[in-house]
């Protein structure tokens, strides 16, 4: 698959090893990786690049994971963007209020990360199809 | 429920109630010589296999060959695993390359290659040789914790810290779990010890572990504590002949299943015999009985008791009776209690013979851990229903002041307490005993004949005046 046609994901984190750890494994799987280390850059980037999936921390700088999950599905330009919420904080049922698709804990997990981005990815997927 | 890892070093998951906890940072500290190494490859192959791989990775402190050599050494270095679950790579040689601070990185990469379910980086202590400043320290030891914590992976600091370096170096102040191995010397005797300094998010059981290290590895052996719950109550009292004549009548309810009875007596009073006759006769009831001494070989018991024309060899043969040996030179007390629990708990023993407490005194580093551990003893043998004859060496020949016989306070903790002593009569030495404590129960008071002979001892009673 060439680059601009691999699924995009956008990835909020601030930490430099998780940041590369993400990269690395989402590349391998056949994604394309973009990165915001703020949750307002975050938004920014997402009414932008408009990424099928965005990863995020809910300990970012400027505006918190969940806000950033909010303001996304608030917003009719952003709201199809499936949010995977990762976070060291057991937050999931927080994160499933937010508006969030998935949920995952921290420390990283490569077998479960992309398991679960799949699983968003063939609903994008299926989404589009019903369109 | 935290997920844990099992050790794989026996004794060490009961420490840690259960394992180390998954996903954390372990630092395994100590003077060199104290098993860091060999524990820490003990867990790496303990739980390697192609699921979890392992990534053991050696710094400046040894070269990466001396770890495979010195492995080699042990039963549970699987050759067969290192290449293919267990991986080395020499970190000190890539950080020389291109620097300390680029050490995260460095491991961030391992990661990538590895996908590591467990890491070691052993000696972690030894890089701080390559760290010029406090300020770098701290930058290089967090940017590692982050790079550790992103990962979803067990990891291992091993090395030689000195305990006031705990609260100094700030690989601690990362560290959820910090196990502390000890090596502790009195004049030509070396025991050693294991100490959870640190555990978070999880318990575990506190003091000083004995372990011993052997060709299997390490071994260790939990601290004894006293029971959490108490002695069934049975409504119905037993009571247990003793196999000494004479001796049983002293006593109005008899000697209890389940009681601990201290037999204190100086040098050749008849201590050593008195338990052989308790243990015979557990074995000759069918109940499964063992001595546990720490002068006499089994072989030299075995003929004591031979020689007492007590047919000895078909009640070892039959599993009826243990001799065990313990040397007080290599001993640790809670090795002892392990072995002894052990077989306890398999239900192989029902009655104990101890001969004698002082060799375990001896074996202790601190007094009050050994008046701990006989408490703790005596309740346990309580609650699994093992009745225990227990011997102790008085200095005093003729007299015995007061109740307390021993100087921790032993005596006070068993059931029973009987003294053995000598008296003069028209120049003759005579053994004499004496019952000075039953607990529940009436007994004698005045003091007896304790006859020895080619037959064994019997307890001749004096007359009633």
């Amino acid at each position: 698959m060439s680059a601009d046609q691999r699924v995009l994901i956008l990835v909020v984190e601030r930490n430099p090893a998780v940041q590369r750890l993400e990269r690395f494994f989402l590349e391998q799987a056949g994604y394309s990786v973009e990165f915001a280390s703020d949750g307002l850059n975050a938004l920014e980037r997402a009414r932008e690049l408009k990424p099928a999936i965005m990863v995020a921390e809910i300990l970012v700088p400027a505006l918190d994971g969940l806000s950033l999950c909010r303001a996304l599905k608030a917003d009719a330009a952003t709201s199809h963007i499936l949010v995977l919420i990762f976070s060291h904080l057991h937050a999931e049922d927080r994160a499933l209020e937010a508006g969030a698709d998935a949920f995952l804990i921290k420390p990283l997990n490569e077998e479960l990360l992309i398991e679960t981005v799949e699983k968003l990815v063939s609903r994008v997927g299926r989404e589009k199809g019903t369109r | 429920m935290t997920q844990k890892i099992s050790a794989g070093a026996t004794g060490l998951d009961e420490v840690l109630m259960g394992g180390i906890p998954a996903n954390t940072i372990t630092i395994l500290m100590g003077a060199p010589g104290s098993g860091k190494t060999i524990l820490a490859e003990q867990i790496a192959f303990h739980n390697a296999s192609p699921e979890t791989p392992v990534l053991y990775l050696t710094t400046l402190a040894e070269p990466l060959e001396k770890f495979i050599v010195h492995g080699n050494n042990y039963s549970f270095f699987e050759t067969s695993k290192v290449g293919v679950s267990v991986f080395y790579e020499d970190l000190g040689y890539m950080i020389r390359e291109t620097g300390i601070q680029t050490l995260a990185e460095r491991v961030t990469d391992l990661l990538i290659k590895y996908r590591p379910k467990l890491l070691f980086i052993d000696s972690f202590k030894a890089l701080h040789e390559l760290l010029t400043s406090e300020t770098e320290r701290r930058t290089v030891i967090y940017d590692l914790a982050t790079a550790l914590s992103a990962y979803q992976c067990t990891s291992f600091l091993i090395g030689e810290y000195a305990p006031g370096m705990v609260t100094e170096l700030p690989e601690f102040a990362i560290a959820d779990v910090v196990l502390n191995m000890m090596r502790h010397i009195t004049n030509v005797r070396e025991q050693r010890f294991l100490r959870v300094e640190k555990i978070r998010g999880s318990d575990s059981i506190q003091g000083m572990h004995a372990f011993a290290i052997s060709a299997d590895g390490i071994k260790i052996f939990p601290r004894i504590l006293t029971p959490r719950f108490s002695p069934t109550y049975r409504p119905k009292v037993e009571r247990v002949n003793t196999g000494i004549k004479g001796l049983d009548d002293m006593v109005a309810e008899g000697f209890w299943r389940g009681s601990t009875t201290l037999i204190a007596g100086p040098s050749g009073a008849g201590k050593t015999i008195m338990a052989l006759h308790f243990i015979r006769q557990g074995a000759l009831q069918d109940e499964p009985s063992l001595y546990l001494g720490f002068q006499e070989n089994p072989m030299q018991m075995a003929r004591i008791m031979h020689n007492l024309g007590w047919d000895t060899e078909a009640l070892i043969s039959t599993g009826k009776l243990e001799l065990m040996y313990r040397s007080p030179v290599e001993m640790q007390l809670d090795q002892v209690a392990a072995e002894l629990f052990g077989r306890i708990r398999a239900g192989k023993v029902k009655r104990v013979a101890i001969d004698a407490l002082d060799d375990l005194e001896r074996s202790s580093v601190d007094p009050q851990r050994f008046a701990d551990f006989i408490y703790a003893l005596i309740q346990w043998f309580a609650v699994e229903n093992v009745t225990c004859m227990q011997t102790v060496e008085l200095s005093h020949l003729f007299a015995v002041s007061g109740t307390n016989v021993t100087q921790e306070q032993v005596s006070n903790m068993c059931d029973n307490l009987v003294v053995l002593g000598f008296n003069t009569e028209r120049d003759e030495l005579r053994r004499s005993v004496r019952i000075l404590k039953t607990r529940g129960s009436a007994h004698d008071e005045r003091a007896h004949t304790l006859e020895i002979s080619g037959r064994g001892a019997a307890v001749t009673k004096a007359k009633a005046k």
